[in-house]
Protein backbone atom coordinates (compact mmCIF):
# COMPACT_ATOMS: atom_id res chain seq x y z
CA UNK A 1 0.00 0.00 0.00
CA UNK A 2 1.30 3.19 -0.62
CA UNK A 3 1.00 7.03 1.24
CA UNK A 4 2.21 10.38 0.71
CA UNK A 5 3.34 12.10 3.64
CA UNK A 6 3.14 15.78 4.24
CA UNK A 7 3.81 17.24 7.61
CA UNK A 8 2.15 20.60 8.17
CA UNK A 9 3.27 21.89 11.77
CA UNK A 10 2.06 19.54 14.22
CA UNK A 11 -0.33 17.22 11.65
CA UNK A 12 0.47 14.38 9.53
CA UNK A 13 -1.42 14.08 6.17
CA UNK A 14 -1.45 10.85 4.88
CA UNK A 15 -2.46 10.78 1.43
CA UNK A 16 -3.69 7.33 0.56
CA UNK A 17 -2.18 6.47 -3.17
CA UNK A 18 -4.18 3.08 -3.54
CA UNK A 19 -7.46 3.76 -5.38
CA UNK A 20 -8.98 1.10 -3.53
CA UNK A 21 -8.78 -0.27 0.34
CA UNK A 22 -10.26 -3.51 0.49
CA UNK A 23 -10.09 -7.23 2.34
CA UNK A 24 -6.80 -7.49 0.44
CA UNK A 25 -4.78 -4.42 1.92
CA UNK A 26 -6.72 -3.27 4.53
CA UNK A 27 -4.30 -5.18 7.17
CA UNK A 28 -1.57 -3.25 5.83
CA UNK A 29 -3.66 -0.27 6.19
CA UNK A 30 -3.99 -0.53 9.70
CA UNK A 31 -0.85 -1.57 10.82
CA UNK A 32 0.44 2.16 8.96
CA UNK A 33 -2.04 4.10 10.79
CA UNK A 34 -0.86 2.23 14.00
CA UNK A 35 2.85 3.34 12.81
CA UNK A 36 1.99 6.93 12.72
CA UNK A 37 0.44 6.55 15.75
CA UNK A 38 3.32 4.56 17.46
CA UNK A 39 5.75 7.49 16.25
CA UNK A 40 3.55 10.22 18.31
CA UNK A 41 1.51 11.48 16.04
CA UNK A 42 -1.87 13.01 17.43
CA UNK A 43 -3.23 14.91 14.56
CA UNK A 44 -3.29 12.69 11.74
CA UNK A 45 -5.80 13.66 8.40
CA UNK A 46 -6.38 10.67 5.84
CA UNK A 47 -6.74 11.99 2.68
CA UNK A 48 -8.67 9.68 0.44
CA UNK A 49 -8.91 12.15 -2.32
CA UNK A 50 -7.71 9.31 -4.75
CA UNK A 51 -9.45 6.46 -3.62
CA UNK A 52 -11.76 5.34 -5.54
CA UNK A 53 -12.99 2.20 -3.70
CA UNK A 54 -13.38 1.34 0.34
CA UNK A 55 -14.66 -1.74 1.58
CA UNK A 56 -16.14 -2.13 5.17
CA UNK A 57 -12.59 -3.85 6.18
CA UNK A 58 -11.21 -0.40 4.70
CA UNK A 59 -13.60 1.35 7.47
CA UNK A 60 -12.61 -1.48 9.88
CA UNK A 61 -9.49 -0.59 10.00
CA UNK A 62 -9.76 3.19 10.15
CA UNK A 63 -12.34 2.64 13.08
CA UNK A 64 -9.80 0.55 15.27
CA UNK A 65 -7.39 3.22 14.79
CA UNK A 66 -9.62 5.92 15.93
CA UNK A 67 -10.54 3.96 18.53
CA UNK A 68 -6.68 3.50 19.51
CA UNK A 69 -5.99 6.96 19.59
CA UNK A 70 -8.91 7.66 22.07
CA UNK A 71 -8.92 10.75 23.40
CA UNK A 72 -5.44 11.89 23.47
CA UNK A 73 -5.56 12.93 19.17
CA UNK A 74 -7.25 13.56 16.56
CA UNK A 75 -7.72 11.04 13.56
CA UNK A 76 -9.90 13.15 10.38
CA UNK A 77 -10.90 12.45 6.97
CA UNK A 78 -10.35 14.66 4.34
CA UNK A 79 -11.44 14.67 0.42
CA UNK A 80 -13.83 11.50 0.28
CA UNK A 81 -16.27 11.66 -3.19
CA UNK A 82 -18.22 9.43 -4.98
CA UNK A 83 -18.27 5.89 -4.27
CA UNK A 84 -15.66 6.99 -0.88
CA UNK A 85 -18.38 9.82 0.53
CA UNK A 86 -21.58 7.09 -0.47
CA UNK A 87 -20.17 4.49 1.62
CA UNK A 88 -19.13 6.43 4.86
CA UNK A 89 -22.67 7.94 4.86
CA UNK A 90 -24.22 4.68 4.12
CA UNK A 91 -22.79 2.91 6.89
CA UNK A 92 -22.80 6.46 9.06
CA UNK A 93 -19.29 6.35 9.34
CA UNK A 94 -19.89 10.48 8.77
CA UNK A 95 -21.25 10.35 12.01
CA UNK A 96 -18.41 8.71 13.53
CA UNK A 97 -15.74 10.36 11.75
CA UNK A 98 -14.58 14.06 11.43
CA UNK A 99 -14.91 14.99 7.95
CA UNK A 100 -13.21 18.00 5.69
CA UNK A 101 -13.87 18.41 1.87
CA UNK A 102 -10.53 18.86 1.60
CA UNK A 103 -7.44 18.62 3.12
CA UNK A 104 -6.91 22.07 4.15
CA UNK A 105 -10.09 22.42 5.80
CA UNK A 106 -8.56 19.19 7.68
CA UNK A 107 -5.40 20.18 8.34
CA UNK A 108 -7.25 23.80 9.58
CA UNK A 109 -8.86 22.11 11.66
CA UNK A 110 -6.70 20.19 13.64
CA UNK A 111 -3.94 23.13 13.59
CA UNK B 1 -53.57 -1.87 -36.01
CA UNK B 2 -49.93 -3.65 -35.53
CA UNK B 3 -47.12 -1.66 -33.98
CA UNK B 4 -43.75 -2.74 -33.00
CA UNK B 5 -42.11 -2.33 -29.16
CA UNK B 6 -37.89 -1.64 -29.80
CA UNK B 7 -36.37 -3.28 -26.61
CA UNK B 8 -33.24 -5.22 -27.67
CA UNK B 9 -31.31 -2.28 -26.27
CA UNK B 10 -28.42 -2.63 -23.74
CA UNK B 11 -29.75 0.26 -21.55
CA UNK B 12 -25.92 1.03 -20.94
CA UNK B 13 -26.92 4.17 -19.37
CA UNK B 14 -29.34 2.88 -16.84
CA UNK B 15 -26.70 0.11 -15.52
CA UNK B 16 -26.76 -1.32 -12.68
CA UNK B 17 -30.29 -1.32 -12.76
CA UNK B 18 -29.72 -2.98 -16.29
CA UNK B 19 -27.56 -5.69 -15.29
CA UNK B 20 -30.83 -7.06 -13.87
CA UNK B 21 -33.57 -6.30 -16.02
CA UNK B 22 -33.61 -4.85 -19.28
CA UNK B 23 -34.59 -1.37 -19.96
CA UNK B 24 -37.87 -1.83 -20.82
CA UNK B 25 -38.54 -4.09 -17.77
CA UNK B 26 -37.69 -1.43 -15.36
CA UNK B 27 -40.02 -1.28 -12.86
CA UNK B 28 -41.73 2.26 -11.88
CA UNK B 29 -43.79 1.53 -8.70
CA UNK B 30 -43.53 -1.88 -9.11
CA UNK B 31 -44.87 -2.05 -12.87
CA UNK B 32 -42.72 -2.41 -15.93
CA UNK B 33 -42.49 0.35 -18.15
CA UNK B 34 -43.41 -2.07 -21.24
CA UNK B 35 -46.54 -3.34 -19.46
CA UNK B 36 -47.43 0.36 -19.55
CA UNK B 37 -46.77 1.10 -23.04
CA UNK B 38 -48.35 -2.59 -23.95
CA UNK B 39 -51.94 -1.10 -22.37
CA UNK B 40 -51.52 2.08 -23.93
CA UNK B 41 -50.93 0.69 -27.40
CA UNK B 42 -54.44 -1.67 -26.58
CA UNK B 43 -56.65 1.38 -25.64
CA UNK B 44 -55.42 3.11 -28.88
CA UNK B 45 -56.64 0.23 -30.64
CA UNK B 46 -53.25 -1.20 -31.71
CA UNK B 47 -54.34 -5.63 -31.60
CA UNK B 48 -51.07 -6.80 -32.54
CA UNK B 49 -47.65 -6.34 -31.40
CA UNK B 50 -44.11 -7.70 -32.35
CA UNK B 51 -41.25 -6.92 -30.07
CA UNK B 52 -37.38 -7.27 -30.71
CA UNK B 53 -35.63 -8.72 -28.14
CA UNK B 54 -32.08 -9.17 -27.31
CA UNK B 55 -30.08 -8.17 -24.02
CA UNK B 56 -32.32 -10.16 -20.99
CA UNK B 57 -34.57 -11.20 -23.94
CA UNK B 58 -36.10 -14.03 -21.79
CA UNK B 59 -37.18 -11.63 -18.77
CA UNK B 60 -39.46 -9.47 -21.10
CA UNK B 61 -40.64 -12.99 -22.98
CA UNK B 62 -41.42 -14.53 -19.49
CA UNK B 63 -43.74 -11.67 -18.37
CA UNK B 64 -45.49 -10.76 -21.54
CA UNK B 65 -46.08 -14.54 -23.13
CA UNK B 66 -48.06 -14.15 -26.10
CA UNK B 67 -50.27 -11.00 -24.78
CA UNK B 68 -53.22 -12.57 -23.99
CA UNK B 69 -53.00 -11.51 -20.11
CA UNK B 70 -52.87 -7.77 -21.72
CA UNK B 71 -55.63 -8.11 -24.58
CA UNK B 72 -53.34 -8.55 -27.11
CA UNK B 73 -51.77 -10.57 -29.11
CA UNK B 74 -47.65 -10.55 -29.03
CA UNK B 75 -44.60 -12.03 -30.73
CA UNK B 76 -41.06 -11.49 -30.45
CA UNK B 77 -38.20 -11.20 -32.68
CA UNK B 78 -35.17 -12.08 -30.90
CA UNK B 79 -31.94 -10.81 -32.04
CA UNK B 80 -29.20 -13.06 -31.47
CA UNK B 81 -27.72 -16.39 -30.92
CA UNK B 82 -27.60 -19.14 -28.80
CA UNK B 83 -23.94 -19.95 -28.45
CA UNK B 84 -22.60 -22.34 -25.45
CA UNK B 85 -25.98 -22.26 -23.74
CA UNK B 86 -25.88 -18.53 -23.82
CA UNK B 87 -27.78 -16.16 -25.15
CA UNK B 88 -25.90 -13.06 -27.14
CA UNK B 89 -27.26 -10.28 -28.55
CA UNK B 90 -26.48 -9.75 -32.07
CA UNK B 91 -26.88 -5.75 -32.78
CA UNK B 92 -28.94 -4.89 -35.79
CA UNK B 93 -29.73 -1.72 -35.31
CA UNK B 94 -33.51 -0.05 -34.54
CA UNK B 95 -34.35 -0.24 -38.42
CA UNK B 96 -32.64 -3.06 -39.02
CA UNK B 97 -35.04 -4.71 -36.28
CA UNK B 98 -38.10 -3.10 -38.18
CA UNK B 99 -36.44 -4.93 -42.00
CA UNK B 100 -35.68 -7.91 -40.09
CA UNK B 101 -39.48 -8.60 -38.89
CA UNK B 102 -40.82 -7.33 -42.04
CA UNK B 103 -38.85 -10.03 -44.25
CA UNK B 104 -39.47 -13.03 -42.32
CA UNK B 105 -43.28 -12.92 -42.66
CA UNK B 106 -44.47 -8.80 -43.99
CA UNK B 107 -45.99 -8.26 -40.96
CA UNK B 108 -46.75 -5.13 -41.62
CA UNK B 109 -48.97 -4.73 -44.31
CA UNK B 110 -50.36 -1.69 -43.12
CA UNK B 111 -49.59 2.00 -41.26
CA UNK B 112 -47.73 1.07 -38.09
CA UNK B 113 -46.32 2.28 -35.22
CA UNK B 114 -43.15 1.91 -33.45
CA UNK B 115 -42.01 3.36 -30.40
CA UNK B 116 -39.48 3.06 -27.72
CA UNK B 117 -39.95 0.33 -24.98
CA UNK B 118 -38.50 2.62 -22.20
CA UNK B 119 -40.81 5.52 -21.81
CA UNK B 120 -43.99 5.83 -20.53
CA UNK B 121 -46.12 7.38 -23.15
CA UNK B 122 -50.03 8.77 -23.61
CA UNK B 123 -49.55 9.63 -26.74
CA UNK B 124 -53.18 10.29 -28.98
CA UNK B 125 -51.78 8.06 -31.63
CA UNK B 126 -55.95 8.11 -33.04
CA UNK B 127 -55.02 11.59 -33.56
CA UNK B 128 -51.31 10.74 -34.51
CA UNK B 129 -52.52 8.44 -37.37
CA UNK B 130 -55.30 10.92 -38.49
CA UNK B 131 -52.58 13.53 -38.88
CA UNK B 132 -50.23 10.75 -41.04
CA UNK B 133 -53.10 9.64 -43.89
CA UNK B 134 -53.75 13.43 -44.32
CA UNK B 135 -50.38 14.03 -44.89
CA UNK B 136 -49.86 11.00 -46.95
CA UNK B 137 -46.63 10.36 -45.26
CA UNK B 138 -44.64 7.15 -45.35
CA UNK B 139 -43.15 8.56 -41.74
CA UNK B 140 -44.22 10.65 -38.65
CA UNK B 141 -42.08 11.04 -35.98
CA UNK B 142 -43.96 12.45 -32.52
CA UNK B 143 -42.17 15.34 -31.80
CA UNK B 144 -42.10 17.35 -28.32
CA UNK B 145 -40.96 20.50 -27.54
CA UNK B 146 -37.75 20.82 -25.15
CA UNK B 147 -36.13 23.59 -23.52
CA UNK B 148 -33.37 24.62 -25.25
CA UNK B 149 -30.53 23.56 -22.81
CA UNK B 150 -32.13 19.50 -22.93
CA UNK B 151 -31.62 19.66 -26.79
CA UNK B 152 -28.13 18.41 -26.56
CA UNK B 153 -29.23 15.15 -25.26
CA UNK B 154 -32.15 14.19 -27.94
CA UNK B 155 -32.71 14.04 -32.11
CA UNK B 156 -33.80 17.71 -33.02
CA UNK B 157 -35.77 18.12 -35.98
CA UNK B 158 -37.02 21.17 -37.79
CA UNK B 159 -39.81 21.16 -39.78
CA UNK B 160 -42.23 23.59 -42.49
CA UNK B 161 -45.29 25.09 -41.54
CA UNK B 162 -47.37 21.51 -43.13
CA UNK B 163 -45.34 19.61 -40.54
CA UNK B 164 -42.77 18.20 -43.28
CA UNK B 165 -39.12 17.70 -41.69
CA UNK B 166 -36.62 19.46 -43.66
CA UNK B 167 -33.23 18.42 -41.52
CA UNK B 168 -32.42 16.00 -38.34
CA UNK B 169 -29.64 16.82 -36.28
CA UNK B 170 -28.16 14.17 -33.35
CA UNK B 171 -27.69 15.53 -30.15
CA UNK B 172 -26.88 19.25 -30.86
CA UNK B 173 -25.04 21.46 -28.87
CA UNK B 174 -27.38 23.90 -27.22
CA UNK B 175 -25.93 26.64 -29.25
CA UNK B 176 -25.97 25.04 -32.69
CA UNK B 177 -29.61 23.56 -32.35
CA UNK B 178 -32.04 23.95 -35.45
CA UNK B 179 -34.95 23.92 -33.45
CA UNK B 180 -35.96 22.89 -29.56
CA UNK B 181 -38.26 20.09 -30.79
CA UNK B 182 -37.25 16.49 -30.76
CA UNK B 183 -37.86 13.24 -31.34
CA UNK B 184 -39.63 11.38 -29.14
CA UNK B 185 -39.00 7.90 -30.49
CA UNK B 186 -42.34 7.26 -31.60
CA UNK B 187 -43.29 7.10 -35.01
CA UNK B 188 -45.87 5.95 -37.33
CA UNK B 189 -44.70 4.68 -40.65
CA UNK B 190 -46.32 2.88 -44.04
CA UNK B 191 -44.89 -0.23 -45.53
CA UNK B 192 -42.91 1.65 -48.35
CA UNK B 193 -40.89 2.48 -45.84
CA UNK B 194 -39.10 -0.96 -46.41
CA UNK B 195 -37.61 0.46 -49.14
CA UNK B 196 -35.41 2.36 -47.54
CA UNK B 197 -33.78 -0.07 -45.05
CA UNK B 198 -31.16 -2.33 -46.31
CA UNK B 199 -31.14 -5.59 -45.20
CA UNK B 200 -27.70 -6.73 -44.90
CA UNK B 201 -26.69 -4.19 -42.47
CA UNK B 202 -27.25 -2.93 -38.76
CA UNK B 203 -29.34 0.44 -39.54
CA UNK B 204 -30.88 2.72 -37.02
CA UNK B 205 -34.06 4.79 -37.23
CA UNK B 206 -32.91 8.04 -36.28
CA UNK B 207 -29.14 8.56 -37.03
CA UNK B 208 -29.68 6.47 -40.78
CA UNK B 209 -33.33 5.72 -42.32
CA UNK B 210 -34.64 9.26 -41.48
CA UNK B 211 -31.93 11.43 -43.24
CA UNK B 212 -32.22 8.63 -45.61
CA UNK B 213 -35.82 9.96 -46.30
CA UNK B 214 -35.35 13.18 -46.19
CA UNK B 215 -32.57 13.01 -48.68
CA UNK B 216 -34.87 10.69 -50.97
CA UNK B 217 -37.28 13.54 -50.94
CA UNK B 218 -39.74 10.75 -49.26
CA UNK B 219 -42.63 12.63 -46.68
CA UNK B 220 -41.14 12.63 -43.83
CA UNK B 221 -43.43 14.68 -41.28
CA UNK B 222 -43.05 15.68 -37.67
CA UNK B 223 -46.49 16.19 -35.26
CA UNK B 224 -46.51 18.07 -31.97
CA UNK B 225 -49.06 16.29 -29.49
CA UNK B 226 -49.26 17.10 -26.28
CA UNK B 227 -49.11 13.77 -24.02
CA UNK B 228 -47.04 12.77 -21.14
CA UNK B 229 -43.81 11.41 -21.77
CA UNK B 230 -41.79 10.05 -18.97
CA UNK B 231 -38.35 9.01 -20.50
CA UNK B 232 -36.43 6.23 -18.47
CA UNK B 233 -32.96 7.35 -20.54
CA UNK B 234 -30.55 6.86 -16.90
CA UNK B 235 -30.30 6.79 -13.35
CA UNK B 236 -31.40 10.30 -12.48
CA UNK B 237 -34.04 10.15 -15.11
CA UNK B 238 -36.01 6.55 -13.15
CA UNK B 239 -35.35 8.69 -10.20
CA UNK B 240 -36.88 11.56 -10.92
CA UNK B 241 -39.67 9.49 -12.85
CA UNK B 242 -40.35 7.49 -9.29
CA UNK B 243 -40.72 10.20 -6.95
CA UNK B 244 -42.83 11.88 -9.48
CA UNK B 245 -45.33 8.29 -9.76
CA UNK B 246 -45.61 8.28 -6.16
CA UNK B 247 -46.45 11.46 -5.61
CA UNK B 248 -49.74 10.80 -7.91
CA UNK B 249 -47.82 13.64 -10.52
CA UNK B 250 -47.50 11.44 -13.81
CA UNK B 251 -50.99 11.92 -15.21
CA UNK B 252 -53.07 9.02 -15.78
CA UNK B 253 -50.10 6.52 -13.76
CA UNK B 254 -52.17 4.68 -11.06
CA UNK B 255 -50.80 4.21 -7.97
CA UNK B 256 -50.69 0.77 -6.65
CA UNK B 257 -52.18 -0.82 -3.58
CA UNK B 258 -54.99 0.62 -1.09
CA UNK B 259 -54.48 4.34 -0.22
CA UNK B 260 -54.93 3.78 3.96
CA UNK B 261 -53.99 7.51 4.73
CA UNK B 262 -53.71 10.64 2.21
CA UNK B 263 -50.46 9.81 0.43
CA UNK B 264 -49.93 6.34 1.56
CA UNK B 265 -50.34 3.04 -0.86
CA UNK B 266 -50.11 -0.19 0.53
CA UNK B 267 -49.99 -3.67 -1.29
CA UNK B 268 -51.94 -6.99 0.52
CA UNK B 269 -50.30 -8.98 3.29
CA UNK B 270 -48.11 -5.83 4.61
CA UNK B 271 -47.03 -6.43 8.43
CA UNK B 272 -46.86 -3.01 9.96
CA UNK B 273 -48.40 -1.20 12.74
CA UNK B 274 -48.85 2.25 11.94
CA UNK B 275 -49.34 3.69 15.13
CA UNK B 276 -45.65 2.56 15.78
CA UNK B 277 -43.93 3.84 12.98
CA UNK B 278 -43.75 7.06 11.36
CA UNK B 279 -44.76 7.06 7.81
CA UNK B 280 -44.77 9.99 6.13
CA UNK B 281 -46.17 10.41 2.48
CA UNK B 282 -45.85 10.24 -0.57
CA UNK B 283 -45.33 6.43 -0.31
CA UNK B 284 -45.74 3.46 -1.77
CA UNK B 285 -45.46 0.12 0.13
CA UNK B 286 -45.77 -2.95 -1.91
CA UNK B 287 -47.23 -6.29 -0.87
CA UNK B 288 -45.39 -8.94 1.88
CA UNK B 289 -43.52 -5.97 2.99
CA UNK B 290 -42.69 -5.47 6.85
CA UNK B 291 -42.35 -2.51 8.72
CA UNK B 292 -40.86 -2.94 12.26
CA UNK B 293 -41.76 -0.60 15.37
CA UNK B 294 -40.02 2.42 15.42
CA UNK B 295 -39.13 2.43 11.52
CA UNK B 296 -39.50 6.13 9.84
CA UNK B 297 -40.26 6.34 6.26
CA UNK B 298 -40.46 9.48 4.43
CA UNK B 299 -41.25 10.20 1.10
CA UNK B 300 -41.75 10.37 -1.37
CA UNK B 301 -40.04 6.44 -1.01
CA UNK B 302 -41.23 3.56 -2.83
CA UNK B 303 -40.86 0.21 -0.73
CA UNK B 304 -40.89 -2.81 -3.14
CA UNK B 305 -42.38 -6.09 -2.57
CA UNK B 306 -40.95 -8.09 0.14
CA UNK B 307 -39.32 -5.68 1.64
CA UNK B 308 -38.01 -5.71 5.50
CA UNK B 309 -37.61 -2.70 7.02
CA UNK B 310 -36.13 -3.66 10.43
CA UNK B 311 -37.16 -1.89 13.46
CA UNK B 312 -35.85 1.49 14.25
CA UNK B 313 -34.22 2.16 10.14
CA UNK B 314 -35.10 5.26 8.63
CA UNK B 315 -35.41 5.61 4.85
CA UNK B 316 -35.82 8.52 3.72
CA UNK B 317 -36.50 9.95 0.31
CA UNK B 318 -35.51 6.44 -1.21
CA UNK B 319 -36.46 3.59 -3.99
CA UNK B 320 -35.69 0.48 -2.39
CA UNK B 321 -36.48 -2.59 -4.90
CA UNK B 322 -38.43 -5.74 -3.97
CA UNK B 323 -36.68 -7.64 -1.16
CA UNK B 324 -34.61 -5.12 0.12
CA UNK B 325 -33.92 -5.43 3.97
CA UNK B 326 -32.84 -2.49 5.34
CA UNK B 327 -31.03 -2.81 8.96
CA UNK B 328 -32.34 -1.34 12.29
CA UNK B 329 -28.96 0.78 12.46
CA UNK B 330 -29.26 1.99 8.52
CA UNK B 331 -30.13 6.09 8.21
CA UNK B 332 -30.75 5.49 4.12
CA UNK B 333 -31.43 8.97 2.37
CA UNK B 334 -31.94 9.59 -1.22
CA UNK B 335 -30.19 6.50 -2.51
CA UNK B 336 -31.95 4.15 -5.09
CA UNK B 337 -31.83 0.03 -3.60
CA UNK B 338 -31.43 -2.00 -6.74
CA UNK B 339 -30.80 -5.69 -7.17
CA UNK B 340 -27.57 -6.19 -5.01
CA UNK B 341 -26.54 -2.47 -5.33
CA UNK B 342 -26.76 0.95 -3.68
CA UNK B 343 -26.98 3.52 -6.01
CA UNK B 344 -26.77 7.33 -5.98
CA UNK B 345 -29.68 9.57 -7.86
CA UNK B 346 -26.66 11.00 -9.90
CA UNK B 347 -25.84 7.43 -10.94
CA UNK B 348 -22.84 6.69 -9.00
CA UNK B 349 -23.20 3.18 -7.40
CA UNK B 350 -22.22 0.25 -4.41
CA UNK B 351 -21.96 -3.07 -4.54
CA UNK B 352 -23.50 -4.45 -1.40
CA UNK B 353 -21.88 -7.77 -1.43
CA UNK B 354 -18.64 -6.15 -2.75
CA UNK B 355 -18.23 -3.40 -0.72
CA UNK B 356 -19.35 -6.02 2.53
CA UNK B 357 -22.34 -3.98 3.88
CA UNK B 358 -25.07 -6.58 4.23
CA UNK B 359 -25.13 -5.28 7.76
CA UNK B 360 -26.75 -2.12 6.63
CA UNK B 361 -29.05 -3.11 3.63
CA UNK B 362 -29.18 -6.20 1.95
CA UNK B 363 -31.22 -8.82 -0.25
CA UNK B 364 -33.84 -10.06 2.46
CA UNK B 365 -33.92 -13.52 1.58
CA UNK B 366 -30.66 -13.96 2.41
CA UNK B 367 -28.93 -14.81 5.88
CA UNK B 368 -27.27 -12.19 6.76
CA UNK B 369 -23.98 -13.01 8.70
CA UNK B 370 -21.18 -10.24 10.16
CA UNK B 371 -17.65 -11.20 9.99
CA UNK B 372 -15.56 -9.75 12.63
CA UNK B 373 -15.04 -6.30 11.34
CA UNK B 374 -18.81 -5.74 10.12
CA UNK B 375 -20.27 -6.81 13.59
CA UNK B 376 -17.82 -4.49 15.11
CA UNK B 377 -18.87 -1.60 12.87
CA UNK B 378 -22.59 -2.44 13.32
CA UNK B 379 -21.99 -2.65 17.17
CA UNK B 380 -19.92 1.00 16.53
CA UNK B 381 -23.37 2.39 14.55
CA UNK B 382 -25.80 1.39 17.12
CA UNK B 383 -24.01 3.09 20.24
CA UNK B 384 -22.53 6.07 18.61
CA UNK B 385 -23.60 7.08 15.67
CA UNK B 386 -27.03 8.48 16.74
Amino acid sequence: MRFEEIRVGSVLVAKVLDGRIAADVAPRFKSKLAEYMVDGNRSIVIDLGSVSFIDSSGLGALVSSLKSMGKDGDLVISSAQGTVATMFKLTRMDKVFRMYDNCDAAVAALS
Amino acid sequence: MKAMILAAGKGTRVRPITNIVPKPMIPLLGKPLMESIVEHLRNSGFDQIVVNTSHLAPVIQSYFRDGSQFGVQMAYSFEGLLSAGKLEGEAIGSAGGMKRVQEFSGFFDDTFAVLCGDALVNVDFREAVRFHRERGAVATIILRDVPREEVFRYGVVATDENGRISQFQEKPNVDEAISTRINTGIYLFEPSVFEFIPSSRPFDIGGELFPALVAAGAPIFGVELPFEWVDIGSIPDYWEASRQAVSGRIKGYTLPGREVEPGIHVGINVRWNPSRTTVTGPVVIGGSTSIGDGAVIEGPSVIGAGCVIEPGAVVRECILGDYTRVSAIARLDRVLVFGNECIQPTGEHLGIEEAGISWVVDDARRKTELVGHERELYELVREFAD
